[in-house]
């Protein structure tokens, strides 16, 4: 069986919506979160082969970059993609290089390109 | 004495250019000196202590040769401001003990480059703050009453200037003649010291405004640049909306809403693409810093990148993307700029080239620059427009009639993109026969220095 399970943490349930449906239906099973704990909980119960995630939570102003980190602590192997509605390095407040994240991908989210990037590390 | 007086009036910087000018003045006035005692003495048979005042020339004229060689040393060497101060001050006291002595010896009160000093009191005033201006100016008018109290006892002796002036009962007017220049060197230093305060005063007022602006400016750049990412978030959701319903994921739609459909997803496209031009624009004017990349990037790669994002709607034109451009070519840049720089430049040439033309991008090295053009065959731009098309919000009436949406800053970014990266930016065109954009930016970023250093973008 291939793997294609993916996790996306969003604070945006419509992104969390969209990306769902898309991705369904290009063949992947998808779970999601709302929050960056929750998210790391499931992580550590039932792996997902590939998580998207959101590095610009406002919320309790945890920073994505930080739970990329976690992630990357439970499971190193783990892809993650680091998911953000900012579409130019200068708006971040820090370095692509300090966040974990395997790729970087803009919202909105053009489908076929991610499909791509997913499949070509699961 | 931490703080020298003229420091706060002459930066350093500057000072280098005002002593240049100095001795330039001093070479002038050295030459002026020589050939008027040439003058006198060859032609006129004028009586004068020539000695002396030839010897007063060779003083100054050894003394500015010396002032020069020091200049030169210090353009090597850091001066602490003491040493500065006092160079400044040896230079000033010479001047003022040369000038007395020529006109001593060359009928002193009569001699009417006495009238000079005002020259040196302004110079004073130009370095100095009012407490040494004052000292100089009350020194300057005590040696000339000095000497023209000890003539006028005749207790030291008085060169007549026969040929210029009858200087018959000269004595009869050293004290009136003593008063008059006294005064005038007083008023004078009165006068520029004032008009020096109130510019002084202005020139603070103008720079608290320029920073308050500055600042207000800040603030405004930030807030659009925060509520522009506000925006992107929903519109995310929109437009993913729109692709969901579009594929027919949630089931079929009449052909109609389709195309309605297809309408309200292009103006959403068109939407978010103004957004994002007012982001980088927001970005642009506010005075955030610019990160060089580490590493170097290759031209070719960005272009590349760049014509991956506008693919599918070249292909629905069917325009090509001809690239000529060596992937040896590599730049040590800001990722950000370029891509704003290509993104727009491609778009445009996308944009007013006409259905199954050619877009060509070539690259090259020119004498340490890299020239970038990005060329099409479209429908060109008039000439009374090329000179308007980078400003800000300017918008072509082609332009409007061949897409209603649009902010008009795509190319005010690629200028300020370009300037910021150290280069510049120009264009050609005619009408129906395409336009092309030229872009030259330094291989060896001067103004960005390279080196993934931080710079500030100039406004």
């Amino acid at each position: 069986m291939a793997k294609n399970n993916i996790l996306i943490i969003d604070d945006d349930e419509d992104i969390i919506e969209t990306v769902s449906i898309l991705l369904e239906h290009e063949g992947f099973t998808i779970s999601s979160s709302d929050n960056v704990e929750e998210g790391l909980e499931m992580i550590r119960n039932s792996p997902p082969d590939l998580v998207l995630l959101d590095i610009m939570f406002p919320e309790k102003k945890t920073r994505g970059f930080e739970a990329a980190a976690q992630i990357k602590e439970i499971n190193e192997k783990l892809p993650v993609f680091a998911f953000t509605a900012i579409n130019r390095e200068y708006s971040f407040d820090f370095s692509k290089e300090e966040i974990q994240a395997d790729e970087f991908i803009n919202k909105p989210v053009a489908t076929d390109k991610l499909v791509e990037l997913i499949r070509k590390y699961i | 004495m931490d703080k020298p007086a003229f420091a706060k009036k002459v930066e350093f910087s500057n000072l280098h250019m005002v002593i240049k000018w100095f001795i330039n003045l001093r070479w002038i006035a050295c030459t002026g000196v020589f050939l008027t005692l040439l003058i006198l003495y060859l032609s006129f048979e004028v009586q004068l202590p020539y000695n002396i005042l030839f010897t007063a020339n060779l003083i100054l004229f050894t003394a500015n040769c010396i002032y020069l060689f020091y200049l030169v040393k210090i353009k090597r060497k850091v001066l602490t401001n003491k040493e500065k101060e006092l160079f400044l001050h040896v230079q000033i006291i010479s001047d003022y003990i040369l000038l007395l002595l020529l006109v001593f010896f060359t009928g002193y009160l009569e001699n009417p480059m006495i009238y000079y000093l005002i020259f040196h009191i302004m110079l004073t005033s130009f370095l100095f703050e009012g407490k040494i201006l004052g000292f100089y100016t009350s020194l300057t008018v005590l040696i000339i009453s000095t000497i023209s109290f000890l003539q006028f006892n005749k207790l030291i002796p008085y060169y007549p200037l026969s040929l210029f002036v009858d200087n018959g009962g000269y004595y009869d007017r050293i004290l009136g003649r003593t008063a008059g220049i006294s005064s005038i060197l007083i008023i004078t230093a009165y006068l520029i010291s004032s008009i020096k305060e109130r510019i002084d005063y202005k020139g603070k007022l103008c720079e608290v405004e320029l920073s308050r602006y500055k600042s207000l400016d800040k603030v405004k750049s930030n807030f659009i640049l925060q509520v522009t990412h506000e925006l992107r978030g929903p519109l995310a959701a929109v437009i993913g909306f729109h692709e969901i319903l579009l594929k027919g994921i949630t089931g079929e739609i009449p052909d109609k809403s389709k195309a309605l459909l297809t309408k309200a997803n292009h103006r959403t496209d068109n939407l978010l693409n103004m957004i994002d031009e007012m982001i980088d624009f927001a970005y642009m004017k506010s005075e955030l810093d610019i990160n060089f990349d580490e590493k170097k990037l290759r031209i070719s790669e960005l272009i590349i990148e760049n014509i991956s994002l506008i693919r599918e709607n070249a292909e629905k034109k069917r325009i090509s993307f001809n690239v000529n451009c060596s992937r040896n070519i590599q730049l040590k840049t800001n990722r950000d700029l370029m891509n704003m720089i290509l993104g727009n430049l491609l778009t445009n040439a996308l944009k007013y080239s006409k259905e199954n033309g050619e877009v060509s991008i070539t690259c090259s090295i020119e004498k340490s620059e890299i020239h970038l053009v990005v060329a099409d065959r479209g429908i060109g731009i008039a000439d009374s427009d090329l000179e308007k098309i980078f400003d800000e919000f300017y918008r072509t009436k082609t332009a409007k009639s061949l897409e209603k949406d649009g902010t008009g800053l795509g190319l005010a970014i690629v200028k300020r993109a370009v300037t910021n990266l150290g280069g510049r930016v120009n264009v050609f065109s005619r009408i129906n026969n395409g336009t092309s954009f030229h872009i030259y930016l330094p291989v060896s970023n001067l103004k960005g220095a390279g080196d993934g250093k931080k710079q500030h973008i100039n406004n």
